[in-house]
């Protein structure tokens, strides 16, 4: 018996979440991170809390660590020197994307730069149709004279794209052997390898973007496997990606935009996990932040992962948890525009100086102010006492900000904030449940983040979502997530086949390469056969359009009774998905996708005993807090989170305050303590 | 006191909702729609209109779409009285003069939202089709006289009764077209997205009560009203005038640069746009329907005044348009309009000129400004389909008071992303030989002008080549002293002795055989400001990065 060891490094704090594999338990801790030097904070909150917990280095049997050390190259701009090699009259692609403006309204709004300076962007002479077969053979000297100017330029990357290789990876093969002899200290991508997927801008920038962050990502990865094993653990650290899986460092290394998005990832797995124990499957995920928020949606516990997400404002197709991100949460500045609307958001108080209730000179009015002047938040400490709020300070600059302009009283003021603040997230719910064919009445909302759980029921009325689940610790959910997570790999292939008996053994042949990479893949990954998960999909589209909807297989087909389902799925996905389907249809199939899984020793945790439904030892006080329902404030008990047991029951309205965060529980509604020890308020 | 009169919390929370809905009938229609011009260039709109047809809400879209929403729903209720239309009803239309159209391939379709049997809402959307029709694929030639060439003319009437699709007007419209199996797909496309405009509209009525939902549209309304009118007290009073000139009307090559003309007079917070001294109403299919115009004067203030304005009636009260009928801005039937795009641009890049003399700050120099668009037609070898191949290019965006412009963009009322080669490639027999920007086709200046595009197509089978296409001849001017940018070209086999630059930015049935390239190369930008001024490490990197030639800088800097 041993322990498992989550590291989530954030940009405000560094999570951690130790498992005991005897206990069944999880142990956290939370410090402030170290951004100019990440492994700073990450050794110290180590060493912490093997301390704290009195547990020697070498009985920690598996690390999982979540770093933003390549979203934040990609934004802030740090990636490596790198140049691009690519089909002859295509070197433009890159910066012209799809010639679309950035803001069709805004003339003044620039599109981001491209991440390869044009005189890096080097053309060879080679064409491929569109069947893959060869219109021009690479001219091979030439590719050697483009390096020898590039040895020049002391580049650190190159890329390489050409046109439809995703087909036929021959030419890119070849030049990737070249640039090995030729420059071999230099890192390099090719699209065939990143991404073999058409559509040939999306493929272009998903394997620049891959190049730009791979020096950059190789040598964190590096150093943070050096520094655990100075600190004595012994096990082999794994990485978390933008997908709800883990990867190796070597895989790492390989694929850094996979881990580009893996941020909100490790919070959507973690709810996930968490979710599941308490029996439910089908969630929305509710993360609110201080600046922003981001909802997912998944059935039967399974994370949604979806291509075409954007990092840093370009395209990148490789899958990734399908989060949506919006600009507002706690820290939200509220503010009157110039017609006269009270808005909330996109600008933020941030941590500096902070809404007014915090004292630490902010003068605008926040989401959190409103919090604080209606007492959903404590009126005079959170942070169980270790910060003090300044009331008089969120009344006032309510009333100065917004009240003396609109001639709104500061109540309805607050409760305007609130109102839209939470139609904001209404609007992202839809985006990830309506606009994709789901009923978000039919899902549970995990709330957490920061300001999750202040939110969460309120916005869940609206929607008609009856039960909401409030995790034990909202604030380290993301550190619990990288324990819950599979090593994963997504491996893809494209070819155009009509869904045809005909091309039954095509396809089959495309879903068996793939599976037979996926396996091979797994097994260096040192996952044995009887491990190793295989899931397979296949984007499948009518005659003519030219979008697909993924459909799960079980594996290749081998019959055309396999291949009638895999229709008929098809046709009832669109349906749902769009309001038709028409079965008369011509089908084709596009990508072929499988993904390798191989079950990690995941985290656990074991059920509490459950207690009687009584709360009342938990009760703080009363305090009187607004609610809409009642259009007043009115007396609400207020209990304390570690207090609360198994099975005890709060009956609405009620505020339940935890170190780093504070549940709402709405009048009319009651809220019931599980043996997980969550909170579930059933609406 | 301007916010009195509406409730500040419920206009926001009710027009996020609204917005919500629009952008959901929109992903709905991009999704569902067939044909890759809806699908990968998003050449659709959606949006929702109060009781009386005002527009309350739009998706983000293409600007030039609103024109075709503005009079869809006015049209519907001035042909049909109100006792004939039925909860389940949707009317479809493209007629410009009819229709409350702005060109055939436009189809719109529309439908009432009832409760308690009053109409309370309309929501509608709007396709791109790539054939209605007409004495050419694709219905959008250069060389149309008269709307009657340009394709099927549908005015308003019900695609479904009551809920119920009517086969017949679907059979006719499909009859009509080149492409009648595509079309079909996109019209279903269009009915899913109302359908589910019209559900979401129902469950926010039904929230809200119809009278608080009156209330909330006509506040959000006065909102957008609100806040057009607080911009336009921003620019000094007075009146600005400019005049610029498109190349010709693709048909009567003799008259060359065709005025259009703009007096814009700001006066406290409203505006009026003369367009008076414009050039008559021409032969080619250039010509402007007043919705049409309406659209593009909409989107050019909203965009210099304030991008954050809902795309919604209340602030077109703001704005006076004055343009006499029968000139290219307010044509009269029946003048064929396939080509608007290019005017509605330079209508744009006038009342931009006109106005740098007032706000000089947040404007931009003269942009590529025509709609460059070829269109390819003909059998496609590998499964005997006759397909149509239309797409638009973008080119430079003008250069700005304080940062040079874009290179290879969309501009203005247009905003479409082109089809992914590999798809093009997969679906039509062309292959793509070059994707460029055009190095000096920025006019210089202390701050150059964005770069325009060249895109080689090669031809594999024969094939007819048709274009609409302007600033061939009239390059986009620079502002305070900056230079300006180069003009566009259809060129077949460059660089070759059968070289043939075509003469007109609008061509029809131009045979191409397998092997020839056709280039198109759109025009650049203007600069702004005076080149001497411009930064020596910006001249250095312009250099570097090959945008611009030595021998270029050293004649402009």
């Amino acid at each position: 018996m041993g322990y498992k060891l989550g590291v989530d490094v954030g940009g405000t704090f560094t999570d951690l979440c130790l498992f005991d594999e005897e206990e069944k338990k999880n142990m956290v801790l939370k410090l402030p991170s170290t951004p100019q030097d990440p492994s700073k904070a990450i050794i110290e909150g180590i060493k912490n809390i093997l301390s704290i917990n009195k547990v020697n280095p070498n009985k920690v049997n598996y690390l999982v660590h979540g770093t933003t050390v390549g979203t934040n190259a990609a934004i802030e701009r740090k990636g490596a020197k790198t140049a691009l090699i690519t089909t002859e009259g295509f070197r433009d692609l890159l910066e012209l994307a799809r010639q679309t403006r950035p803001s069709i309204y805004d003339l003044y709004k620039d599109k981001p730069e491209p991440i390869v300076k044009r005189n890096l962007r080097k053309e060879v002479t080679e064409r491929l149709r569109f069947d893959g077969t060869v219109e021009k053979s690479l001219n091979k000297e030439q590719v050697s004279d483009v390096l020898e100017e590039m040895l020049k330029d002391d580049i650190e990357a190159v890329s390489v794209c050409f046109m439809h290789s995703y087909l036929n990876p021959a030419h890119e093969k070849e030049v990737k052997q070249i640039i090995q002899e030729i420059l071999p200290d230099v890192y390099v991508s090719v699209s065939s390898e990143v991404l073999p997927e058409y559509r040939e801008y999306e493929r272009l920038m998903t394997t620049t973007l891959n190049s730009y962050l791979g020096p950059v990502v190789s040598k964190y990865v590096n150093n943070f496997a050096e520094n655990i094993k100075e600190i004595g653990i012994e096990t082999k650290p794994y990485i978390n990606q933008s997908n709800s899986g883990v990867m190796s460092i070597e895989v790492t290394k390989n694929n850094p935009v996979r881990t580009a998005l893996s941020g909100p990832s490790a919070g959507v797995a973690g709810a996930a996990y968490i979710a599941k124990l308490a029996g439910f499957e089908d969630i929305i995920t509710f993360d609110m932040g201080g600046t922003s928020t981001d909802v997912s949606l998944m059935q039967h516990s399974i994370p949604k992962v979806a291509t075409g997400k954007s990092v840093a404002g370009f395209p990148v197709q490789v899958p990734m948890t399908d989060v949506h991100a919006v600009g507002a949460g706690g820290g939200s500045i509220a503010w009157i525009d110039n017609g006269g609307v009270l808005k909330v958001g996109p600008h933020s108080a941030g941590a500096s100086p902070g809404p007014a209730a915090y004292d630490k000179g902010g003068t605008e009015p926040t989401v959190t102010d409103a919090n604080v002047f209606l007492k959903r938040l404590n009126p005079e400490y959170i942070l169980e006492g270790s910060m003090p709020i300044n009331y008089a300070a969120a009344n006032e600059v309510i009333e100065d900000k917004l009240s003396v302009q609109t001639g709104l009283s500061v109540i309805d003021a607050a409760k305007g904030i609130l109102k839209i603040v939470n139609s904001n997230m209404m609007r992202a719910i839809r985006v990830v449940s309506v606009e994709q064919g789901h009923d978000p009445r039919e899902f549970t909302l995990v709330a957490f983040g920061g300001a999750g759980a202040l939110h969460a029921a309120h916005v869940a009325k609206e929607l008609g979502i009856k039960k909401v689940l409030v995790p034990d610790s909202p604030g380290i959910l993301c550190a619990v997530g990288l324990l819950a997570s599979d090593l994963r790999m997504d491996f893809v292939k494209t070819e155009r086949l009509k869904a045809a008996p005909q091309n039954l053994s095509l396809i089959d042949e495309k879903l068996n390469e793939l599976i037979t990479e996926a396996k091979e893949w797994l097994l260096e990954e040192g996952v044995p056969m009887e491990q190793q998960m295989i899931d397979c999909k296949i984007d499948i589209r009518y005659v003519g359009q030219n979008y697909e909807l993924s459909i799960p297989i079980k594996g290749a087909l081998k019959t055309e009774e396999n291949l009638k389902v895999l229709q008929q799925a098809f046709h009832s996905e669109h349906e749902k998905a769009y309001g038709y389907a028409n079965e008369r249809e011509e089908v084709e199939c596009i990508n072929y996708r499988v993904i390798g899984r191989g079950a990690t020793s995941k985290i656990n945790l074991r059920s509490h005993e459950a207690g009687s439904t009584d709360a009342s030892h938990a009760v703080l006080g009363v305090r009187n807090v607004y609610f809409d329902e009642v259009d007043a404030f009115i007396n609400t008990k207020v209990y304390q989170r570690k207090k609360l047991k198994p099975n005890n029951i709060i009956e609405g309205p009620a505020i339940v305050e935890q170190m780093d965060s504070t549940t709402v529980i709405p009048p009319h509604s009651k809220a019931q303590v599980d043996l997980y020890k969550n909170i579930i308020i059933n609406l | 006191m301007k916010t009195k009169s509406i409730d500040p919390i419920t206009v926001e929370v009710m027009g996020n909702a609204l917005l919500s809905i629009a952008e959901e009938m929109s992903v709905t229609l991009v999704r569902t729609s067939y044909s890759t011009n809806i699908k990968e260039r998003k050449d659709s709109s959606t949006a929702i209109f109060n009781a009386k047809g005002e527009t309350i809400a739009q998706a983000a879209a293409i600007p030039v779409h609103l024109g075709s929403m503005l009079g869809i729903c006015k049209e519907i209720l001035a042909k049909y009285p109100l006792d004939q239309i039925n909860p389940g009803d949707m009317f479809v239309a493209n007629d410009p003069y009819n229709g409350g159209g702005t060109h055939l391939p436009d189809i719109t379709i529309a439908q009432p939202v009832f409760k308690d049997g009053e109409i309370q809402a309309f929501v509608a959307n709007i396709a791109h089709h790539s054939d209605v029709g007409g004495k050419v694929a694709g219905s959008s030639s250069g060389d149309c006289t008269s709307i009657f060439q340009e394709g099927l003319r549908i005015p308003p009437i019900k695609i479904c009764s009551k809920g119920i699709i009517n086969q017949d007007i679907i059979d006719m419209i499909l009859l009509n077209c080149r492409t009648p199996k595509e079309r079909l797909g996109d019209l279903w496309a269009q009915i899913a997205s109302n359908r589910i405009g019209e559900n979401r509209i129902e469950e926010l009525i039904n929230k809200y009560g119809k009278f608080m939902f009156k209330e909330g549209l006509e506040a959000f309304l006065k909102y957008a009203e609100n806040k057009i009118r607080d911009g336009i007290k921003q620019i000094p009073n007075g009146v600005y005038e400019f005049t610029d000139y498109l190349d010709d009307d693709g048909i009567e090559l003799t008259k060359k640069h065709l005025p259009i003309k703009v007096s814009v007079k700001v006066q406290e917070d409203h505006i009026i746009l003369d367009f008076t001294g414009s050039v008559k109403q021409v032969k080619g299919g250039i010509n402007v329907v007043k919705t049409a115009l309406y659209a593009t004067i909409y989107y050019a203030l909203k965009a210099i005044i304030d991008s954050e304005i809902p795309s919604n009636a209340g602030y077109y009260r703001a704005i006076e348009v004055i343009a006499p009928e029968g000139t290219i801005v307010n044509a009269t039937p029946p003048a064929a309009v396939g080509g608007r795009t290019d005017t509605c641009q330079r209508i744009v890049d006038v009342i931009y000129g006109a106005l740098a003399k007032a706000v000089p700050e947040k404007v931009v120099a003269g942009c590529n400004s025509a709609v460059t668009t070829v269109l390819f037609s003909g059998t496609d070898p590998r499964n005997n389909n006759f397909f149509v191949y239309p797409e638009s290019l973008g080119g430079g965006l003008g250069a700005r008071s304080n940062k040079d412009g874009i290179d290879g963009v969309h501009v203005h009322v247009t905003n479409s992303s082109n089809l992914p080669i590999e798809c093009l490639e997969m679906e039509y027999p062309i292959m793509i030989e070059k994707f460029e920007f055009i190095k000096d086709s920025g006019g210089a200046g202390k701050y150059r002008g964005g770069l325009g595009i060249r895109r080689d197509y090669k031809i594999t089978v024969p094939m007819e080549f048709a274009s609409h296409a302007d600033r061939q001849k009239n390059a986009p001017w620079g502002l305070l002293g900056g230079k300006p940018g180069k003009t566009g070209k259809f060129v077949i086999n460059p660089g070759t002795k059968e070289e043939k630059i075509l003469q007109s930015g609008k061509v029809s049935e131009i045979e191409l055989k397998p092997g020839d390239i056709l280039s198109a190369q759109t025009p650049g930008s203007g600069g702004y400001g005076l080149p001497s001024e411009r930064e020596e490490k910006r001249i250095k990197e312009d250099i570097l990065l090959e945008k611009t030639t030595l021998h270029q800088a050293e004649k402009d800097y």
